[in-house]
């Protein structure tokens, strides 16, 4: 099964690299022209990024999580709302609304800082669930023998967060990675684009693979860190969940500084939209109604067949981890992975390549693009959760003579029900907001909301944009405003 | 015990709903397979009014129009992908650099059509028949008077004098506006003085190079740049368009013509794949003919293949002497462009 799995994963890519070396022409190899300043600039930002993310979400997630102050929950939940925004329609907003100040809005700095505040929710998300979860106990202990809340977080909450962390940035340094409509926009070279650009522009195939290659090769130094990471610290969580609420009572400007910090983000996510739509909203051009119920309907359907699939894969590959300890079973679900790290558009090239001659059906190419691209987003906090629940445990279960599907169905299920519900909405989101992959594999008259806007925002017609653009970040909103239960559960 | 069975009853639920989301899905996607007397259309244009273009089509001939819209690179790829198995019978592509890179990648079977002879201007077509142009636009210098005296420029070349130092704003190289306009210069003055040109205009630009025409266009008016070098229907549409400010911004800004200026054009072909082609060449004929061609043009405010046509805002630019630079020259021209462009710091 797991084989079936990763193979079903790995398909597309194999196809590629076997079609980019074999049948491409004589072309020399090499970066060419623009490589280094691609990787370059691929490596700025996911360093950029990845210290802004990890910073941003960390100091939210355990503010929010163990530090009482006014608006505490409210806080919490609007770290929500800037997942619900995908990074290109960000950029192209704040671009857009630059312009009639006459800011122009371009280059590292600000795609540094817009992609932080695009993905730092996976860092918060994984880290707050940590914070509040597995070392409370801990924390209470150290406070009883007069550890502070500066030295309880650096001594104890972050070596015990720090595998949520990790999978956090490397979610989000993935998302970085591929990002391609944002950084385009802000003229920032990158290997995202550089890869697009040699195949379809240049017509070069194995100078295209070779990108992807740096690029999948700076994906996987993520990965092997992160693991690393883990590993160090690995401890198992005795408590079960526990729900002791926070513990330090922040008051006068430490409170004020606390809701800053926590209030800017979100607030920035919601402002950059909502200044944008108020400066332009005399241009919106609305689509007739029923075409954009037609193309939500489109969109919201393949997100919940995409989240199914997803997520079912994602449980098997994270449980056969678990329970098959062979290191060939390790390196398969590591490498099903990957999928997150290979830009969208090479992979919908990869599954068009494969799938064209067999006569696949687009939505079921796409159903497999998805999976493929998003399996990670569901796989890592499920690893980062089962790392937590000791062995024990299964082998309390097997001892008392429970079969593995019990095992999984009255154990790790319902202690897995937090990353699973997490997961599922995540690729949800991200799912909805996804475009190469549906750009490229979608079938006739079968636009989704993302692919409109991206037409509309490539003709430069920002007016005709806003309405799809919106019914995004509605979607969006709603699929992680479903994720506040989750939170209140344990904040 | 409990939560275990609600848990398991929910994922069955949610399960059964998915099912059910995918089948219809499928469904749906069945139901729009090919049909006899059905036209396939690739098209890197995005405009609602296509659509009523392509019913009218429909309801002349019968012969129904299904379309897949995207962007140009990546049609191209699709259909080298999809091989014979590509179920598109007419591929519409904006800029001759893509035509170019489509007919050397052999997408295109060549077609004859006396109409279509007739109806596009030679140079707006491929020779083999492989392509046929449907609109014009132009890539004319937009200055800001009260910065730039127009009377400066009469030429491209214009644009590198020392009086417009840091006032020239530029769209990026990716851009294959700017790709195409640097292949033009290259095919009428020769390699050496387009390197000259394009390091002085580089030279002369305020700021870093934009990525978008709209933006560049607006920094014009609002006195940000002197002057730019953008699509004429970019302006067309700030000025037609309801936001107040964007008119504002748009009517500072003068169209300076270029004695050659710039043109390029969306064109379409008949695919090697398709399974129609009578129904495309059809189409092709429909769209480049005199009537729907006006109403393909308009939706963009561009220029129709002859003439000028009834756009009340172009006919206020005034007229131009187009370059005689043909499609096939851009096209061919491009890669080097991109090159010299590379190496003088066009970024």
């Amino acid at each position: 099964m797991v084989l079936v799995v990763s193979l079903l994963a790995l398909l597309p890519l194999i196809t590629l690299v076997q079609g980019a070396l074999f049948n491409g022409g004589g072309q020399h190899l090499g970066l060419g022209w623009d490589g280094p300043s691609q990787v370059l600039g691929t490596l700025q930002l996911v360093l950029g990024e990845g210290v802004v993310g990890a910073l941003l979400g960390t100091s939210i997630g355990w503010l929010t999580a163990t530090c009482r102050f006014r608006g505490r929950r409210w806080f919490r939940i609007a770290q929500l709302v800037p997942m619900a925004f995908p990074a290109y329609l960000l950029a192209a907003s704040l671009v857009d609304w630059g312009s009639y100040r006459g800011i122009q809005i371009h280059g590292l700095g600000w795609a540094v800082a817009l992609l932080s505040l695009a993905n730092y929710s996976y860092v918060f998300l994984l880290s707050t669930e940590s914070f509040s979860m597995s070392g409370s106990r801990l924390l209470e202990a150290s406070r009883c023998l007069g550890v502070g809340p500066w030295a309880s977080f650096f001594r104890i909450a972050l070596p015990i967060a720090l595998p949520s962390i990790g999978a956090g940035v490397a979610l989000s340094a993935m998302e970085v990675v591929n990002e391609l409509g944002a950084v385009r926009l802000l003229g920032v070279p990158s290997l995202s684009a550089g890869i697009l650009d040699r195949w379809q522009v240049d017509g070069d195939p194995q100078g295209a693979a070779l990108l992807a290659l740096v690029a999948l090769a700076i994906v996987a130094v993520l990965i092997v860190s992160e693991r690393l990471l883990r590993r160090r610290s690995r401890r198992w969580n005795l408590d079960g969940e526990s729900g002791a609420g926070p513990m330090w009572d922040l008051k006068g400007w430490r409170a004020g500084l606390a809701q800053l910090l926590c209030g800017l983000p979100p607030l920035a996510a919601i402002a950059i939209p909502a200044l944008w739509i108020q400066q332009g909203w005399q241009g919106l051009q609305a689509e007739p109604l029923d075409e954009l119920l037609q193309l939500a309907g489109r969109s919201l359907a393949l997100a919940f067949a995409a989240t199914g699939v997803t997520c079912a894969g994602a449980l098997l590959l994270a449980i056969c981890r678990r329970w098959i300890p062979q290191a060939a079973m390790q390196q398969l679900t590591f490498v099903a992975g990957l999928g997150y790290a290979i830009p969208g558009s090479v992979l919908a090239l990869g599954l068009m390549v494969f799938g064209g001659p067999l006569m696949l059906s687009p939505v079921l190419l796409l159903l497999w693009g998805y999976g493929d691209r998003f399996m990670a987003v569901a796989k890592q906090g499920l690893d980062a959760s089962l790392e937590r629940i000791p062995p024990s445990i299964d082998e309390t279960a097997a001892s008392l003579g429970c079969s593995w599907l019990e095992v999984l169905q009255r154990v790790h299920l319902p202690l897995l029900r937090g990353p699973l519900l997490v997961g599922s909405l995540l690729v949800f989101v991200d799912v909805v907001k996804e475009l190469p992959i549906t750009l490229a594999l979608r079938a006739f008259d079968f636009d989704t909301l993302a692919v409109r806007v991206f037409q509309y925002a490539s003709d430069e017609r920002v007016g005709a944009a806003m309405g799809p653009a919106l019914l995004i970040m509605v979607l969006g909103l709603a699929a992680s405003l479903a994720l506040i239960p989750s939170l209140e559960r344990r904040g | 015990m409990i939560n275990t069975n609600r848990l398991r009853n929910g994922a069955r639920a949610a399960a059964i709903a998915l099912g059910l989301f995918s089948i219809t899905g499928i469904l749906g996607m069945a139901q729009a397979q090919n049909r006899p007397q059905e036209v396939n259309v690739f098209s890197g244009r995005h405009y609602n009014t296509d659509k009523e273009l392509y019913a009218e089509f429909t309801r002349r001939t019968g012969i129904k129009v299904n379309l897949l819209e995207g962007k140009d690179d990546e049609l191209i790829q699709r259909l080298k992908s999809e091989g014979r198995n590509s179920k598109a019978d007419l591929l519409v592509l904006v800029d001759a650099a893509r035509l170019y890179r489509a007919q050397e990648d052999n997408l295109f079977r060549p077609i004859r059509s006396a109409e279509l002879n007739k109806d596009v201007p030679a140079n707006l077509r491929d020779p083999g028949g492989r392509w046929f142009a449907l609109t014009r636009r132009a890539r004319p210098v937009m200055v800001n008077t009260a910065q730039v005296n127009p009377n400066l420029i009469r030429t491209y070349a214009d644009l590198t004098r020392p009086e417009l130092k840091g006032k020239l704003c530029l769209r990026n190289r990716a851009s294959v506006y700017s790709q195409s306009l640097v292949a033009d210069e290259l095919v009428r003055r020769g390699a050496p003085s387009t390197r000259r040109w394009v390091e002085g205009l580089v030279a002369n630009r305020k700021g870093s190079f934009y990525t978008s025409d709209t933006t560049m266009v607006r920094a014009v008016g609002q006195g940000q740049c002197g002057a730019t070098i953008a699509n004429q229907y970019y302006l067309a549409r700030m000025l037609r368009g309801d936001n107040a400010a964007d008119r504002e911004a748009a009517k500072k800004v003068r169209v300076v013509w270029p004695n050659p200026t710039h043109v390029n054009v969306t064109a379409g072909g008949v695919t090697q794949s398709s399974r129609n082609p009578e129904g495309a060449r059809r189409l092709l004929e429909f769209l480049a003919s005199p009537t729907s061609g006006e109403g393909y043009a308009a939706a963009n405010n561009e220029y129709p293949l002859k003439g000028w046509g009834n756009n009340p805002t172009l006919k206020a630019f005034g007229t131009f002497k187009s370059s005689p630079v043909s499609m096939e020259q851009l096209g061919r021209r491009n890669r080097e462009a991109v090159q010299l462009m590379t190496q003088a710091g066009w970024q």
